[in-house]
């Protein structure tokens, strides 16, 4: 098949690419106009082309998708006020579906984010799956939340012009990556490690881009919406004790999810009272945000092995041990030919 | 300047073009205005537009034509690039709608000239933001003005440092080079309004004599073309010499937007991205001890600034806090029908000045000197 990988110099986006290349695919990879020498060390690779456009930009994208049969979409803003997240994740999004229109892609690979559930009306401890409602009234979840779940719409509406694929990973972690927003929160100096028996849902890179590369041709999953997450998910406490034992962690102050749930809630109620909700606090503060990343769910992969045909294939140990490993990853996977 | 009313009063059906980021606060001004029905809003992109117009309840419009058709706005705040201002406005000018335009309402006076007249054509009118103008710190110092307690104002600057090169901006990403780094003012442009109209509010009917302008690209960003201005002013006004210096930095830290009016007895300054305000003005106690008691009441000021500046963070009252109150004077000046908080002669003014501070201009150049 021949595959364009957005958001292609990103964490995730690299080792989608090698996947793809590993799979015997002829990739694209869409770089922006000003990344400085993007594969490099795959610069001989056969079935690699690189092209440059900016999504944000729907003029830089004409002719692009001319020869291509599908597209995995992962660019998206994950930093920056909502305006410019909705641009670099929403309107690249319309734009990336305006330019595919009449081209001769016929499915799009569309990644998500666990982050569009509404994690607030779920009670603790239930099972998030494909079911799981999504937040439909956002308005106090983070830009990131907001702006993942406007560009799902755009995917909705996609499936009536062409097979469209959402998978939803949970947290992404590899190299560079290890720490993440899941363990816990800044607080100033602080970093507060909150929730540490809860169940991460997570998915290590290399396991999670084997299952987008799977979605390139598997049959069947048209209109589908799948989660990614791994195996044998560990609590938080059990993530760190592992991590730890491999290498050195930020120094950290354990807070019960009770108690910081009981914080933002009285906070939130002091808000709503007396300061009309207008107040702005920081994220951990306020109850569905905190919600969105710490409070304790279950998790299964059910769907993603039974349509994708997909297992992860490396173990958290394992996981950790090539991310601390002096191996290029990529290059590994992709291969030479 | 008329008072904005919370209470009863005529509701106009306003409508607004463009979602970009200014238009939250058009849109939340709207959307709890007593002033004010928002019956439409309009955007190229489907899902930008759809996506205001469910944040804010109102209806949602592919072009500009179908919202003047389909809406009938009575009022039309076009919030887009500004190089779309003037064939915007003229369009909802002859639609029968007054127009509320961000900041630069066109790219030069000659332009300005002409869309006023095609207002009057219409029997309409048209207003540029100048929001600035209405933030409390900016009110304060208009009061410190009008009292006399700095005596006679003998110099102004109006002084903004932002960090426009940084890649990760919206206007030093190298990867989709903003369009207004083709204006006159390239980067500078966006903010040369408030800059000018700032420096234009406290010099009432002062005529610049010379205006000396040096623009250059200090931080040596390629598509950024200039990131920097430092411009001297000196000019005669009713009671003699006054001076102005309009500056714009990308380098220096931290981000600051100061205004500092100096009088003849005293000087008064504001830092509008903060909250703080600071004023040095004969004090109890004569030429003596007012230097202390004026070190001890600005420590003073300086220590309760941060409580406030804080409960201005956590309440979201930032820079744009005048917006609210520009939009609730105007409302109340068109459906009264009297005068404009900021007035065509004001719009002209800061205009005039702006064409003289980019005269000379070349885009991309070299640091140069424009008098």
């Amino acid at each position: 098949m021949r595959v364009l990988v957005t958001g292609s110099t990103g964490f995730v986006g690299a080792y989608t690419v090698a996947e793809a290349l590993h799979a015997g695919h002829d990739v694209t990879a869409l770089v922006r106009p000003a990344s400085k020498a993007p594969f490099a060390a795959l610069a001989d690779h056969p079935r690699l082309t690189l092209a440059r456009a900016d999504l944000r930009d729907r003029r830089s994208l004409d002719g692009l998708f001319d020869e291509i049969d599908v597209v995995i979409h992962l660019a998206a803003a994950k930093s920056g006020d909502f305006a410019t997240q909705f641009a670099g994740t929403v309107l690249s999004t319309e734009n990336l579906l305006a330019a595919i229109d009449g081209s001769p892609v016929t499915r799009l690979v569309a990644v998500s984010t666990f982050s569009v559930y509404d994690y607030s009306h779920l009670k603790a401890g239930s099972v998030i799956d494909e079911t799981t409602p999504i937040d439909l009234h956002p308005t106090r979840r983070d830009e990131y939340a907001q702006t993942k779940l406007l560009q799902e719409q755009l995917y909705r509406a996609e499936m009536e012009r062409r097979e469209v694929v959402i998978l939803r990973p949970g947290m992404i972690y590899g190299r560079d990556n290890l720490w993440h927003a899941l363990l816990g929160a800044e607080l100033g100096p602080l970093f507060l490690r909150i929730g540490s028996r809860a169940t991460l849902p997570m998915t290590y890179v290399e396991n999670c881009v084997a299952a987008m590369v799977a979605a390139i041709d598997a049959p069947g999953v048209a209109s589908e919406t799948i989660n990614i997450v791994d195996d044998d998910l560990p609590t938080q406490a059990e993530y760190v004790a592992a991590l730890e034992r491999q290498t050195e962690i930020p120094s950290s102050i354990p807070v019960p999810w009770p108690l910081m749930k009981l914080a933002a809630t009285t906070i939130s109620a002091v808000n709503n009272r007396f300061l009309d909700g207008r107040a702005k606090f920081p994220g951990i503060v306020v109850p569905e945000k905190l919600d969105g990343r710490f409070k304790p769910f279950r998790y299964n992969n059910d769907r993603a092995r039974r349509l994708l045909g997909w297992a992860p294939q490396y173990t958290l140990a394992q996981a950790f041990s090539r991310s601390l490993s002096d191996t290029d990853l990529v290059v590994e996977r992709a291969g030479s030919a | 300047m008329v008072e904005p009313e919370s209470g009863t009063g005529p509701r106009l059906r306003a409508a607004v073009i463009g979602t970009g980021g200014i238009s939250k606060e058009h849109l939340r001004f709207l959307a709890g205005s007593p002033r004010a029905d928002l019956v439409g809003v309009c955007d190229m992109s489907p899902i930008a537009v759809s996506h205001a117009a469910t944040t804010y309840g109102t209806t949602a419009y592919a072009t500009v034509d179908e919202m003047l058709a389909g809406a009938r706005p009575e009022v039309v705040h076009v919030l887009t690039p500004p190089t779309t201002h003037v064939a915007l406005s003229e369009l909802c000018l002859a639609a029968g709608a007054d127009v509320i335009c961000e900041k630069p309402i066109t790219l030069g006076a000659a332009d300005l000239e002409r869309l006023l007249a095609f207002a009057d054509d219409a029997g309409r009118r048209i207003c540029e933001n100048h929001n600035y103008r209405f933030n409390p710190e900016v009110l304060e110092l208009d009061s410190l003005v009008e009292s006399g307690v700095l005596g006679r104002v003998g110099e102004v600057e109006v002084r903004m440092g932002l960090p426009v090169n940084d890649p990760d901006g919206r206007f030093g990403d190298p990867n989709l080079p903003s369009p207004i780094h083709q204006l006159p003012a390239g980067v500078i442009h966006d903010f040369i309004t408030h800059l000018t109209y700032l420096v234009d509010n406290f010099t009432p009917g002062v005529e610049w004599l010379t205006v000396d302008s040096r623009w250059s690209n200090h931080g040596g960003v390629a598509h950024v073309a200039v990131d920097d201005l430092d411009s001297i002013l000196v000019g005669d006004g009713p009671d003699g010499a006054v001076h102005a210096r309009i500056r714009f930095s990308a380098l220096l830290a931290p981000d600051c937007f100061e205004i500092t009016v100096r009088g003849t007895e005293g000087y008064a300054q504001v830092e509008l991205f903060s909250g703080r305000v600071s004023r040095v003005i004969p004090r109890p106690g004569g030429k003596q001890l007012s230097p202390i008691v004026n070190m001890m009441v600005g420590g003073a000021t300086m220590f309760a600034g941060g409580p406030r500046s804080l409960k201005r963070k956590i309440m979201q009252q930032g820079p744009y806090v005048g917006l609210e109150r520009f939009l609730a004077l105007t409302y109340t000046a068109l459906a009264a029908g009297t005068e404009l908080p900021v007035t065509p002669a004001d719009m002209l003014a800061t205009s005039r000045l702006i064409d003289r501070l980019v005269a000379g201009r070349s885009v991309g150049a070299a640091p140069e000197v424009v008098s």
